[in-house]
């Protein structure tokens, strides 16, 4: 399949998946998972950095559209796709990525991946929920929120991404 | 000059990160006013439509519940009429005159019940008559005040909103508060400015004021679940437990005042102070 029209699909379902299924699971009132960072986190490796960041700010303003919250997401994904090259180059040290397309389980590892994942949701977490409470009153409640909702988070995103990996492996 | 420019290339990364940050938290702190008024307008049926489809899907799997309560409606409504038709019919008369409302059903396509500032999308817009600031009802109580309006769809601010305040009155006592959405849980409010002597109990009834032309009268609130004695002994707070169930809304009714234009009117011609 062509690499531009994977990206977009995969965007279209990735914002419908977020705002008509996710936005829906509500564990006690806390937890709040969200999954379009997948598309942030599958951007290919060697992406300039500004098409990246300004990537972030479109992705995040779509979702705010469907949410009613101008400017909440847009401003977490843009702070995420601003650190995503530095987390890339602490996480993988001195390990060599040139040759690697994408950054999936299947080229670098779990372990990677795993950190990788984490640091950005983690990221992600922190500035929407405490941007959201837009008050230092309201943090206690917001630093609970980030605590439940990451794990949630982070396992939607690992199975999504095992459940599509299969595919890829047909196609190539 | 020259190494102003040379300044910006070099950052131009961080620099344009700045910016649009910034752009962002401008957004949001002002996410009620003139921004969200427009692009809402522009995007508002492009949204609406991707959760129709969701909640088309998801209505075959609620026919059943939707059932019950319309049958539930019905039986109170029908309960009512023939009480009131029974007793006096100068009862009936008062209401027909007094009957400056029309409700406009609508479908609840998109609702969110644990964000901070929670909206509720619904599929009746312009083209059906519903314009900002009607209010919304549920069959079990208020709902919220339609905030923008595209043709095809309404965005309504949810009860569960930070900017959220309804004026209500204690049915036992007459005695007026006000309504406002603090404890960030979907099933609680809290009502604010009750004065000191005033006795409340647990379950009493709280329904909407006579105050505003948004809501008529004595519709169904909620109920006390506990008081909250200030410790500074001026005014005292409630904590409620809404009537409407925020988290299996489906169906609401708008609520058009037929006598807005004349009302507005008046106020309008007030002297400015």
């Amino acid at each position: 399949m062509n690499t531009t029209v994977k990206i977009i699909l995969r965007l279209a379902g990735l914002i419908v998946a977020q705002v008509l299924i996710v936005n829906h699971i509500r564990l006690g009132g806390y937890v709040h998972p969200y999954i379009y960072m997948i598309f942030i986190i599958l951007l290919p490796i060697n992406m300039p950095k500004i098409p990246l960041l300004l990537t972030g700010f479109g992705l995040g303003l779509v979702i705010d559209l469907f949410m009613g919250t101008l400017g909440l997401h847009a401003a977490t994904t843009t702070l995420i796709a601003f650190c995503r090259p530095a987390i890339i180059r602490i996480i993988s040290g001195s390990q060599k990525l040139d040759n690697i397309y994408e950054p999936t389980i299947e080229h670098l590892g779990f372990p990677w991946f795993l950190r990788y994942t984490l640091c950005i949701v983690i990221l992600h977490h922190f500035a929407l929920f405490l941007l959201e409470s837009f008050s230092f009153r309201l943090m206690g409640q917001a630093l609970l929120r980030i605590l439940l909702s990451t794990p949630v988070s982070i396992f939607l995103i690992l199975i999504i991404l095992y459940l599509f990996k299969t595919d890829k492996k047909k196609n190539d | 000059m020259y190494n102003l420019i040379r300044f910006i290339q070099k950052h131009f990364f961080i620099i344009l990160f700045l910016i649009i940050e910034v752009g962002c938290v401008i957004l949001l702190a002002s996410s009620l006013s003139f921004h969200r008024q427009v692009v809402f307008n522009l995007t508002n049926d492009a949204v609406g439509w991707v959760y129709k489809i969701g909640s088309d899907v998801g209505d075959y799997f609620r026919l059943k519940q939707t059932n019950k309560q319309l049958a539930e409606e019905n039986a109170r409504l029908r309960e009512r009429l023939t009480y009131e038709t029974d007793t006096s019919n100068k009862k009936l008369h008062v209401l027909d005159s007094n009957c400056i409302y029309r409700f406009i059903p609508a479908k609840v396509v998109n609702n969110s019940i644990n964000q901070s500032n929670n909206y509720i999308t619904i599929n009746k817009g312009r083209i059906d008559g519903i314009e900002k600031d009607m209010g919304v009802i549920s069959t079990d109580g208020i709902v919220g005040i339609v905030a923008d309006v595209s043709n095809h769809y309404a965005t309504i601010i949810s009860l569960l909103h930070s900017y959220s305040v309804t004026s209500v009155r204690f049915k036992d006592n007459q005695h007026l508060a006000n309504l406002k959405w603090k404890t960030h849980n979907f099933r609680y409010g809290t009502v604010e400015d009750i004065p000191t002597h005033l006795t409340l109990n647990k379950g009493d009834t709280v329904v909407t004021s006579s105050f505003s032309y948004i809501f008529p009268e004595d519709l169904m609130v909620g109920t006390i679940e506990e008081v909250l004695v200030s410790p500074t002994g001026d005014l005292n707070q409630a904590k409620i437990k809404f009537a409407t169930n925020f988290s299996t809304l489906r169906w609401v009714y708008v609520i058009q005042n037929t006598n807005k234009k004349e009302i507005d009117s008046l106020t309008f011609r007030l002297p400015k102070l």
